[in-house]
């Protein structure tokens, strides 16, 4: 299957073809006002930044993008989008082009990384408002391991990682893959923390988010945060921020002011710490 | 279902037609229908033209003397803003020409005038994101059914005569990441199609369902570790668990089945060619990945697996093994042998004695394959080890330069085979392509380590290339090539001709011996289907759909100049001799 080789190639699929014209243009600010709507994208599946239960949209994201048309003035029309192989690809289907099976564009995605090099192979979008600083995290069950040993001191303890990540990768890659027999994979980062809560893994290594929401779910569990650098491990973390079509600018500035705003008042700190995550602000804020 | 009500009028009317102006074939084809349809030149029954898929016709009125006069009987539009993509091969029967189109659409065609009796329209969930563009590749055949999958994973079995729905099956999770675009094959009564989908997460699996009722007889997943089930019960696991896999990744181990399968009457085997391995960097996953990037022989009864044979062992180059294996019988030193072949993504064209899975060759009809240097004796390909793409890391790394590209030597387009010639004639493409370790990448909002690439061309003066191969030899006798990569299926009769088509628009025909191109007709958009040809009314026909899309489209770079002028569409063309 080719789908992972969109990876690099939103923005030359862009150039490369004369592409149909958007479905329905992302509306700028004048136009959500007068609309009173505002589509906002968010990641299915995606806990604890949003998911859906009983029919509602939880998690981080849903509540600030329903704090956001709240202070806009408009009604929120949260639209759940299945994630393809590549943030560049979501870009494509749910802000700036829409799904070639009629996702409607989305006037603003949450969750998009802030980053220089991203940002400018996806020009198609103003990348705005940067809200966290992500980074992954190793979380052990106390007197399970040693969460700050060598990993290869981990050989035959039950290792937890989302299928296809940056753990994942680490895990069963690093020193010549010693640890490859003992990682039990999952669909998402937080069922892998799950498993440690409860009880079926020793050890995860997921995003921070993931492991504090998780340890908030399971009623007051606690387990060991490793505070060592992992040796050889790839990621330092990485900003989240916000996407609106590169036309939508008027938008961008406004929903900026509405982030900063809530930053200044202590309102983003709190929708984290709901979830139990702990707020921290993003390194290009 | 949008106008349900004016396809049922229709399709009443149409029976009422047919009832006053020729003796009905009221009770459909049957399973020895199918198996005959090779032979039988009134129809086009299965994908493939034939179970054993070779897309030969015995017919012989237009030849190599007469093509030059073949002119269009009509066309019909598919309509609607959908014009992308049509890859499908139309099935004809009873004086109705059945085409899938893009978007998950089935029509009814009459065969004489190109009206159009009756249309369907799958109703898609709008969260759909298809990887490879929203293709159908055809439809089966069976008694009062017309049976076709969608987008969304679901197996739809139509009245042929009115377009009602019958049966209506999910056979896999959309939400999962799995899709469906082959064309099932209908073998005693069960109906038999493979699985599609990203890479991520997902296993392969063959299926076959009770044609009547739609109900799941067998499943036989592709990845090793995997139970295999007969009848609601257990009936054996795949392979041997973690035999070839480390850890728990045969648990998402990939393997799509996502290009269907063939059949063989003679062996009473199907023949599912198998997709490449998860995750994709090879260096993650040590060992041979069964059955992975591999041509597997299935019981169609039971659902076992008879033999298998693995075409590219530990892919790391996205080589997907789904390729068809066609059957056919040679003598080889000698010796008349019952044999298949199969051109694969990874540019070789591969024999293999079709009763047990033995090598028997394996040829390059590629101008290059950077990946491996041919296959030896015991058909284990010679690694070229400093041309596989590196382990992900944080830097960015060297790139390395494969060929061919991820998209294949040869990608989903079927071959054919001439009983006539014996010569394959393969819809090939000469591209490579720079693959590096991309550090700034990100999934699902958080940091990920992919792959960057760029696809180009290797050489000056095209990208596409049909080339007759003899198998017996690993020969390659004639080729023509072409600008612009070839995305469509090839067609050979006994008329000494070669049919297919070409992105640039146009259907062409070539001399089956020589190669010299003696006819080619403008159809409006990119000819990416599967051409066909029956007789009728005493005349021979032609037909393709046209209709530029694919996966070929969705990839830029230099490639990309090769097709920048070519516009969409959604049409079925079909000719006949001027008279």
């Amino acid at each position: 299957m080719i789908g992972r080789r969109g990876l690099l190639l939103g923005a030359a699929a862009a150039a490369g073809l004369a592409l149909l014209p958007a479905l329905a243009e992302a509306a700028p600010l004048a136009k959500v006002k007068a609309l009173g709507v505002l589509r906002i994208a968010v990641y299915k599946d995606n806990r604890p930044w949003s998911w859906t239960e009983a029919g509602k949209v939880h998690g981080i994201d849903a509540d600030l993008a329903r704090a956001i048309a709240d202070k806009l003035g408009v009604r929120v029309d949260l639209a759940e989008i299945i994630a393809d192989e590549s943030v560049d690809d979501d870009l494509r289907n749910a802000v700036w082009k829409g799904g070639l099976l009629g996702f409607m564009p989305a006037d603003l995605m949450l969750h998009i990384p802030f980053d220089r090099t991203f940002a400018s192979r996806n020009d198609q979008v103003a990348i705005i408002a940067p809200y966290y600083r992500e980074s992954f995290q190793l979380a052990c069950a106390p007197g399970a391991l040693d969460c700050e040993a060598p990993p290869t001191q981990w050989r035959g303890k039950r290792l937890a990682a989302e299928l296809d990540s940056i753990p994942d990768f680490y895990l069963i890659g690093a020193f010549g893959g010693i640890l490859a027999k003992d990682v039990t994979h999952y669909m998402s980062g937080a069922e892998a923390v799950a498993a440690v809560t409860g009880g079926k893994a020793d050890a995860v290594l997921a995003s921070r988010a993931q492991i504090e929401a998780g340890l908030h779910d399971s009623g007051g569990r606690t387990l060991d945060r490793r505070k060592m650098p992992l040796p050889a491990f790839t990621s330092p973390g990485w900003d989240i921020g916000m996407a609106v079509k590169e036309n939508s600018r008027t938008l961008g500035d406004a929903v900026e002011e509405i982030v900063a705003a809530m930053t200044a008042s202590g309102e983003l700190k709190a929708i984290f710490a709901a979830h139990g995550v702990t707020y921290a602000p993003a390194l290009a804020a | 279902m949008k106008g349900s009500m004016l396809r049922t009028l229709a399709g009443a009317a149409a029976l009422a037609l047919a009832a006053a102006t020729a003796p009905t074939q009221a009770n459909g084809p049957t399973d020895a229908d199918l198996m005959n349809d090779a032979a039988s030149t009134g129809d086009v029954l299965t994908y493939g033209m034939g179970p054993r898929a070779q897309r030969f016709s015995p017919l012989k009125a237009i030849s190599t003397d007469n093509v030059a006069k073949l002119v269009p009987a009509f066309s019909a539009s598919l309509g609607g803003e959908k014009q992308r993509g049509q890859e499908a091969q139309p099935i004809v029967y009873d004086g109705t020409i059945y085409v899938t189109g893009s978007y998950s659409r089935l029509f009814a065609f009459d065969a004489r005038t190109g009206e159009e009796k009756w249309q369907y329209d799958a109703r898609l969930p709008e969260g759909i994101m298809p990887c490879c563009d929203v293709v159908n590749r055809g439809a089966a055949i069976y008694g009062d059914k017309i049976i076709f999958a969608t987008l969304d994973a679901h197996l739809v079995a139509l009245n042929r005569e009115t377009g009602k729905v019958i049966w209506n099956k999910k056979v896999a999770d959309y939400q999962a990441g799995y899709s469906a675009t082959a064309a099932p094959i209908i073998v005693k009564g069960k109906v038999i199609y493979g699985n599609s989908g990203g890479e991520f997460g997902i296993v392969g699996a063959v299926e076959a369902r009770d044609v009547e009722t739609g109900e799941l007889v067998w499943r036989r997943p592709t990845i090793e570790g995997h139970m295999g089930s007969l009848n609601g019960k257990d009936n054996g696991i795949t392979g041997k668990l973690n035999a070839s896999w480390q850890g728990d990744l045969w648990k998402t181990g990939g393997g799509a089945t996502w290009l269907g399968g063939t059949y063989d009457p003679e062996t009473n085997l199907l023949y599912f060619g198998t997709g490449n391995p998860a995750p994709w960097n090879s260096h993650l996953r040590p060992g041979d990945n069964l059955y992975t990037s591999s041509t597997l022989a299935i019981d169609p009864d039971t659902g076992v697996i008879k033999w298998h044979f693995q075409t590219t062992p530990h892919d790391g180059w996205d080589f997907d093994g789904v390729n068809e294996f066609i059957p056919f019988d040679a003598t080889i030193n000698g010796k008349p042998m019952k044999l298949g072949a199969k051109a694969d993504r990874n540019g070789y064209f591969f024999v293999l004695d079709r009763t047990n899975g033995k090598f028997i060759g394996a040829h390059k009809f590629v101008m290059q394959t950077t990946w491996a240097n041919g296959f030896n004796a015991k058909g284990r390909p010679n690694y070229i080890d400093a041309n596989r793409p590196g382990a992900p890391t944080a830097e960015k790394g060297t790139s390395v330069f494969a060929s061919p590209s991820f998209l294949g030597g040869k990608n989903w387009m079927p071959m054919a085979y001439s009983q006539d010639t014996g010569l394959f004639y393969i819809p090939s493409n000469d591209w490579g392509m720079d693959i590096w370790n991309e550090p700034i990448a990100y999934k699902k909002g958080a940091a990920y380590l992919g792959a960057g690439f760029t696809i180009k061309p290797i050489a000056e003066d095209h990208i596409g290339a049909l080339r007759a191969m003899d198998p017996k030899t690993g020969k390659i006798v004639w080729e023509y090539k072409n600008k612009a990569p070839l995305w469509g299926g090839v067609l050979t009769t006994a008329g000494n001709l070669v049919f297919t088509g070409t992105p640039e628009g146009y259907l062409k025909a070539f001399d089956a011996k020589t190669g010299q191109e003696l006819w080619k007709f403008q159809t409006g958009s990119g000819v990416v289907g599967s051409p066909v040809t029956w007789e009728q009314d005493g005349e021979q026909y032609v037909a393709v759909m046209s209709g530029w899309g694919g996966a070929v489209p969705l990839w830029g770079g230099e490639v990309a100049k090769s097709f920048k002028d070519i516009n969409q569409g959604g049409s079925l063309w079909v000719f006949k001799l001027a008279r």
